[in-house]
């Protein structure tokens, strides 16, 4: 049972970093409708900005963090502004190629800037303590992203519920046209989608890079976030979030009884699954588009 | 007429004169240049292993600045295959029916290293040092293939004897990259607890793209094994330290000699690397057991020369003086030693016939030694067979464990 238990724990623990990663796809799913193959870069190029503040200008944290998520944010704006805006008339495969076109781009600038050397980044907290709940341990660093993750969480609930801009965010998602005719910036709404959604995925990043930085370090949660969002819905953010728990939680079980060998693979299989049972996502809502 | 029947005679007869000379010349040999090409992943997740190849880059420019061989520069053609053998193959094909190499060194991986094996042995060009530890250069033997690294089977071997005769461990798990580098090192480890009369703890895969390590903490601490070996890469090495210090689960963790680099272990494991012992197989004397080596303070005196006149001068300002860097040296030493050995005259086989004659050749990365080819035997193409201990210290530093250490040859399916 103890067995049982820490592996559900540490599977939540592993999914909150997806969920984050994830609540960035889908945030940018809602604005520009294009799954974006960029999210893992987005954070990946800032988490390298924040090392060197650290360790090259030997910024303290307080700064070098902050100035870090503000980068991100611009960071997003840019690539919706002076990228992909720019694409004449663009269907969603278009759409596609360029965030995939984007992610070589950034990954290749960081692994030329910062080289391919694995490193550890320092961080307030030690990623080795843990909190031991009886016989179940979790360490402080998952501590750490769980807490951050439900932060984040419910802070785009109060966002979009209860902001303009998260009102506008919505209504651009559901009806551009409608929303544009409304007296609401849609092109400016969808640049500060990406910003925050890069924003999001930076927290992520931040959060990871204490273990390890290196250049394809945000592979893998890019593609384990993009499953859950995928598994939850890619227009539900608590989908996104919830998915995300799925994938942690199946892979640990998956990893721990039955194949450490396949333990990766397992999120590929739940999507599947899920798309066979429940196209849109568990959570998003199924509709057709009527012409 | 006459005349111009003279002109056209002459012209023909330089023409048929030059084709002539052009085919007995060798491949990628001038007057002035031998031409020798190599890869590495520069990109990818591969990519801290690409210091091998910048490596040798600098110590080939060192042998240049030096005069080159018997008058001859070495031309180093190196480039990027980002660990993937489709890319491995189409740059090597290119590089050698355009370019023309006359040798190909190192190249860092098995798999990049399989997918050109059969191109380069079935047109007899020359292979030295591949930057893998594996059976595939051994079996079956090739006369144009010389092996320099021990093999990972001779790691595990020596780190389980350790951690049983000396340590007096009973209780011994691996995890291994879940390819021929890890598995060889189970193989090696499962041998040598048959010869204890001991059984594997537990033996868990670990995919390349895994960042996450609890399941295998858990499957560890639920095996209570005593020591660990790790046959996986750097980054997988710090996961596995920082979620077992995290876990409560601190064993005596041992790897392989691609995570003998103990000022880098040191630094991405932010000092959980201290007391790891790891199998090395050269760059260091351990003679004297005991004694402590710092890497970053070379004292063999080919190493001392190559810090100096090749690290110093050619590698890129950024580059760091690391164990990868400097392998790229001990590698292809066997080559250089049969390149000046064999003088001006310089065609693949006489390359092939020197490094035959290597015995006992006391190189930055152990002793090699070749002798006559045999397709049927793997060890005449082995080099190298000794790895000796050392543990890492809180500075960065390695404490001499065990002298060399002759291993054992498994063939494949024993």
């Amino acid at each position: 049972m103890v067995e049982f238990l820490q592996m559900v724990l540490s599977g939540i623990a592993v999914g909150s970093s997806y969920a984050l990663m994830g609540l960035g796809m889908v945030l940018i799913y809602k604005a520009s409708e294009v799954p974006n193959f960029v999210q893992g870069e987005m954070a990946l190029l800032p988490v390298f900005i924040s090392f060197m503040l650290l360790t090259s200008y030997n910024v303290p944290y307080y700064i070098a963090f902050p100035a870090t998520l503000i980068f991100a944010f611009l960071l997003g704006c840019f690539l919706e502004f002076g990228i992909l805006r720019r694409a004449k008339e663009p269907n969603v495969l278009g759409l596609i190629i360029i965030t995939i076109g984007m992610e070589m781009i950034l990954l290749g600038f960081v692994s030329w800037k910062f080289g391919a050397d694995q490193r550890a980044m320092p961080f307030p907290i030690s990623s080795y303590d843990s909190i031991i709940i009886g016989d179940i341990f979790i360490s402080t660093l998952d501590m750490l992203t769980l807490v951050v993750a439900l932060v984040i969480m419910l802070s785009m609930f109060l966002f979009f519920r209860f902001s303009k801009t998260g009102v506008a965010m919505k209504a651009t998602q559901m009806n551009e046209n409608a929303a544009a005719l409304m007296g609401i910036k849609t092109k400016q709404i969808r640049m500060v989608a990406w910003g925050i959604s890069s924003m999001v995925g930076c927290v992520a990043g931040l959060l990871m890079a204490p273990i390890l930085v290196e250049p394809y370090m945000m592979w893998d949660p890019m593609l384990k976030g993009f499953s859950g969002a995928v598994v939850g819905g890619m227009t539900s953010l608590p989908g996104a979030v919830f998915g995300a728990y799925i994938v942690g939680i199946v892979e640990h079980l998956f990893g721990g009884y039955v194949s450490l060998e396949f333990k990766s693979v397992v999120a590929f299989v739940i999507i599947v699954i899920v798309l066979c049972i429940k196209p849109s996502g568990l959570f998003a809502r199924h509709y057709v588009k009527k012409v | 007429m006459k005349k111009y029947l003279v002109y056209i005679l002459t012209v023909m007869t330089m023409v048929v004169f030059g084709l002539a000379l052009n085919a007995t010349a060798e491949e990628g040999v001038t007057d002035t240049e031998i031409h020798i090409g190599q890869w590495g992943p520069q990109t990818g997740p591969a990519a801290p292993w690409g210091a091998v190849a910048r490596g040798t880059d600098a110590y080939f420019k060192m042998i240049n600045a030096d005069g080159g061989i018997h008058g001859r520069k070495l031309i180093h053609h190196y480039f990027d295959d980002a660990y993937n053998p489709a890319k491995t193959k189409a740059g090597v094909k290119q590089l050698q029916e355009d370019t023309g190499m006359f040798a190909w060194v190192s190249g860092v991986g098995t798999a990049p290293g399989l997918a050109v094996k059969d191109y380069l042995m079935e047109r007899k060009i020359l292979w030295v040092g591949p930057s893998a530890g594996s059976r595939h250069w051994l079996e079956p033997a090739n006369k144009y293939l010389f092996n320099t690294y021990p093999l990972y089977l001779g790691d595990a071997e020596l780190l389980t004897k350790y951690a049983v005769e000396t340590l007096k461990l009973k209780k011994i798990a691996v995890v291994y990259q879940n390819d021929d580098y890890g598995k060889q090192g189970l193989e090696g480890c499962e041998a040598e607890l048959k010869k204890q009369g001991l059984e594997l703890a537990i033996g868990l895969p670990m995919n390349v793209a895994d960042v996450d390590m609890k399941p295998h903490i858990m499957k560890l601490k639920n095996s209570d094994a005593q020591a660990v070996l790790l046959f996986v890469g750097p980054g997988h090495v710090a996961r596995l330290q920082g979620t077992g210090k995290a876990m409560q689960f601190e064993p005596q963790w041992m790897t392989s000699t691609t995570c003998g680099d103990h000022p880098l272990m040191m630094a991405i494991t932010k000092g959980l690397y201290a007391g790891t012992i790891s199998a090395a197989f050269g760059l260091m004397d351990p003679t004297n057991i005991g004694d402590i080596a710092d890497f970053n303070k070379p004292t063999l005196p080919a190493m001392v020369k190559f810090y100096n006149d090749g690290y110093k001068k050619f590698a890129a300002k950024e580059e760091r003086w690391g164990s990868t860097f400097a392998a790229g040296m001990g590698y292809v030493e066997p080559l250089i030693e049969a390149l000046k050995r064999v003088g001006r005259d310089v065609t693949r086989e006489k390359v092939v016939a020197e490094l035959e004659k290597i015995q006992n050749f006391k190189s930055a990365m152990g002793t090699v030694s070749y002798t006559a080819f045999d397709a049927n035997d793997p060890l005449c193409r082995i080099g190298q067979q000794e790895v000796f201990l050392v543990r890492a210290e809180p500075d960065g530093t390695s404490t001499i464990l065990t002298n060399w250490y002759k291993t054992t040859y498994i063939p494949s399916g024993h």
